[in-house]
């Protein structure tokens, strides 16, 4: 208790000074500080939903000075302890208060050299990415180094060495990559035309015989050396551009329930072309055996030393994220297409119509991967939304989803579809105050059948807002999951509380989903920087 | 942990008893509409500037950058200053923010933190999130989240600037 007090007191302090900005002599500091804490209530509704402390709180305090051309920063990050249904509060001490992250670093015009925690991307992701997702609980950054040179505007080569976090602790393994990057446009001075060449190398080494309850060799390893390589392009004429990357990688286990080492492999390709109020962007993604975790030893989505999201629209609608497709590494072909057509007014900026279609889809690679020997659709969604700006008060929204997906993953060859509907309306009563409304309908043959939901939300900007909203299961098991509360705005300081009941299920940010079990609760969160 | 707590609190307290003034705007590269990497600093323009971050998944971001599109003319008219709008979308979803942004008729800006090294170094934890950068670089004000109706906030800060 004693450490929630003094975290409080921290949080209070730093939102105290959260209006400064703050200079000293050339050098600069500057902060931010989050928590999102929760009282767990004991619901009737949700029997054995609650966690016994009642409790969980993630707070990260962020830290960073300038000097010129030298930057240095923490992360102090507490979990007292982790928030219910996050995997960081499943590890071995899920109440722990400690330095997440450091850095001190040098950046020159060409040259760049960091030694801490390294975040940063080779390609498309497909063989590397380190970042944080405070959502997920998720913070695979690499603690070493790295160091980076531009040679002018010609070639930029990157390396970096070190060991990744997993979860609150480091994995046990190293890891080690090179990016090199050229441009072939600035090389011939084609001025029209943008054109890059990227090869990529990453290296994981983690001993095979740190466990005896593990036996690697039984599955097909036979060395502690993981081997990646990925070569991409990027090119861009006019309003069209296209990106392109094919990925290796040596013998590894994907994921930790893999029962056998395999070779991987991925395709990775874009399409965005633009000609006046008009936009259609493609991409498709085949992975073989491409999960890749930082440790053979962990399990878990903050697992991954690669970055492999589901191509899949991302909604803000409650219904249409029921039930959100997550990503097959071990075997999938993927791709969503997107157009977007907006019809504007030319005497009146406050006039328009915005109209949008996806399709989205995924298959098993392997008829293997099914019990029926057959390609097995994992998820399908046809939508379209239609925007309507009617003028300076009035802005309506329709939306019409049709979402099939696969229960068994794949493994089977059932699917459930679910058409959902909502409808959007926000209506501005003057400058500060406006009123936004939503009512959806899910109709499902699903385990579950049909859902309505509705939310109402008021404003008066820029400091205020109200909120109230309910999802309700009208075939199966008749629960409500309501949620209303309010938010407070200052400047950079936002505070929002707020109680409900929430669903189980999956949790998705950027593509990635965690399973989070139903709670009910009050749930505070601050955010603040300077 | 007391010890870490209490030194974070002393930490707070020093950094209070500095002279208050402002920030310069971080030097990162991030991706310019079509792809090419290019540094924030080649963005200045000697004008004041508000920067607002927004991602294809963040609803309020794309209303409050609708809501500056759809004023921006008549702002003009009273004071000379830029947009620019950061995409903080990854790999999944930057080829639809690009597709997004084009349709949408936005007249700025845009930009693409890929892996939100920006977003990192300007101490964003949510979005939206909106700053205003004086004709030197100077972040001068912020603002988080969005309802309608607060765009208003940023052009007065502007003209605030610009007197």
């Amino acid at each position: 208790m004693t450490d929630r007090i003094l975290i409080t007191i921290a949080a209070a302090m730093t939102a105290a000074l959260a209006t400064a900005q703050v200079r000293t002599g050339d050098g600069q500091i500057s902060a931010s500080f989050e928590t999102n804490t929760i009282y767990y209530a004991d619901d009737k509704g949700l029997p054995g939903s609650t966690p016994d402390d009642h409790f969980g709180s993630n707070n990260y305090l962020k830290v960073d000075y300038t000097y010129k051309k030298l930057s240095a920063g923490i992360q102090l990050e507490g979990y007292f302890p982790a928030l219910y249904g996050y995997e960081l509060g499943q590890q071995e001490n899920p109440k722990r208060f400690w330095l997440g992250s450091k850095y001190i670093s040098w950046q020159d015009e060409n040259f760049s050299v960091l030694a801490g925690n390294v975040y940063d991307q080779f390609g498309n992701g497909l063989i590397f990415r380190s970042y944080e997702d405070r959502q997920l609980g998720l913070n695979n950054s690499l603690e070493g180094i790295s160091a980076g040179y531009d040679f002018s505007r010609f070639v930029s080569i990157k390396g970096m060495y070190g060991r990744p976090r997993l979860y609150t602790d480091y994995a046990g393994s190293w890891v080690r990559g090179l990016d090199l990057n050229i441009s072939i446009a600035d090389i011939f001075n084609w001025d029209a035309v943008m054109l890059y060449l990227e090869g990529s190398y990453v290296n994981r080494y983690e001993s095979l015989d740190k466990d005896a309850t593990y036996d690697f060799y039984s599955l097909g390893l036979d060395t502690p050396q993981l081997d990646m390589f990925s070569g991409s392009f990027n090119f861009a004429w006019k309003g069209l551009s296209v990106k392109g990357e094919y990925a290796r990688k040596s013998k590894d286990l994907s994921t930790a329930s893999s029962m056998k080492a395999a070779k991987g492999a991925a395709i990775f390709a874009e399409v965005v072309y633009t000609y006046k109020s008009l936009s259609v962007s493609g991409t498709f993604r085949m992975l073989d055996d491409m999960g890749t975790m930082l440790s053979l030893y962990g399990n878990g989505t903050g697992n991954s030393l690669n970055y492999l999201p589901s191509l899949t629209r991302q909604y803000t609608y409650m219904l249409a994220n029921l039930n959100p497709y997550q990503v097959n590494v071990t075997g999938e072909t993927a791709g969503q297409a997107d157009i977007y057509y907006s019809l504007r007014s030319r005497h009146d900026r406050h006039r328009y119509w915005n109209f949008h279609a996806n399709f989205a889809m995924a298959y098993t690679l392997s008829p293997a991967q099914s019990v029926t020997n057959k390609k097995q659709l994992l998820w399908n969604d046809v939508n379209f939304d239609i925007e309507r700006q009617w003028n300076r008060n009035l802005k309506t929204i329709l939306l019409f989803s049709r979402q099939e997906w696969s229960p068994s993953h794949g493994s089977e060859s059932g699917t459930y579809v679910s058409n959902i509907f909502v409808g959007d309306i926000t209506y501005k009563f003057d400058r500060k105050k406006s009123l936004r409304a939503e009512v959806q309908y899910l109709l499902s043959g699903d385990y579950e059948g049909d859902w309505v939901a509705g939310l109402l939300e008021f404003s008066f900007a820029p400091k205020w807002s109200i909120f109230a909203s309910d999802m309700y299961n009208i075939e199966g098991t008749k629960k409500n999951y309501y949620n209303a509360g309010f938010s407070y705005t200052k400047g950079r300081t936002r505070i929002q509380l707020g109680y409900g009941r929430n669903r189980a299920g999956y949790i998705c940010s950027g593509g990635v989903c965690r399973y989070s079990p139903a709670y009910t609760g009050l749930n505070i969160s601050l955010t603040t920087s300077f | 942990m007391k010890f870490l707590i209490k030194a974070i609190t002393l930490l707070a307290l020093s950094v209070a008893s500095y002279n208050v003034s402002a920030q310069t705007l971080p030097d990162v590269k991030v991706e310019n509409a079509q792809g090419k990497e290019i540094r924030v600093h080649s963005l200045l323009t000697g004008k004041p500037l508000i920067i607002s971050y927004w991602s294809i998944a963040c609803k309020p971001c794309i209303q409050e950058l609708n809501a500056i599109n759809d004023a921006i003319e008549e702002w003009r008219e009273e004071a000379d200053f830029e947009v620019i709008a950061v995409s903080v979308d990854d790999v999944r979803m930057q080829a639809n923010a690009k597709a997004k942004a084009a349709s949408l008729g936005w007249d700025f800006t845009c930009v693409y933190d890929t892996n939100q090294e920006l977003k990192r170094a300007m101490n964003v934890s949510l979005t939206p999130q909106s700053f205003i950068v004086d004709a030197d670089g100077n972040i001068v004000f912020s603002h988080s989240g969005y309802t309608p109706g607060s765009e208003e906030l940023l052009f007065d800060k502007i003209l605030e600037i610009a007197q």
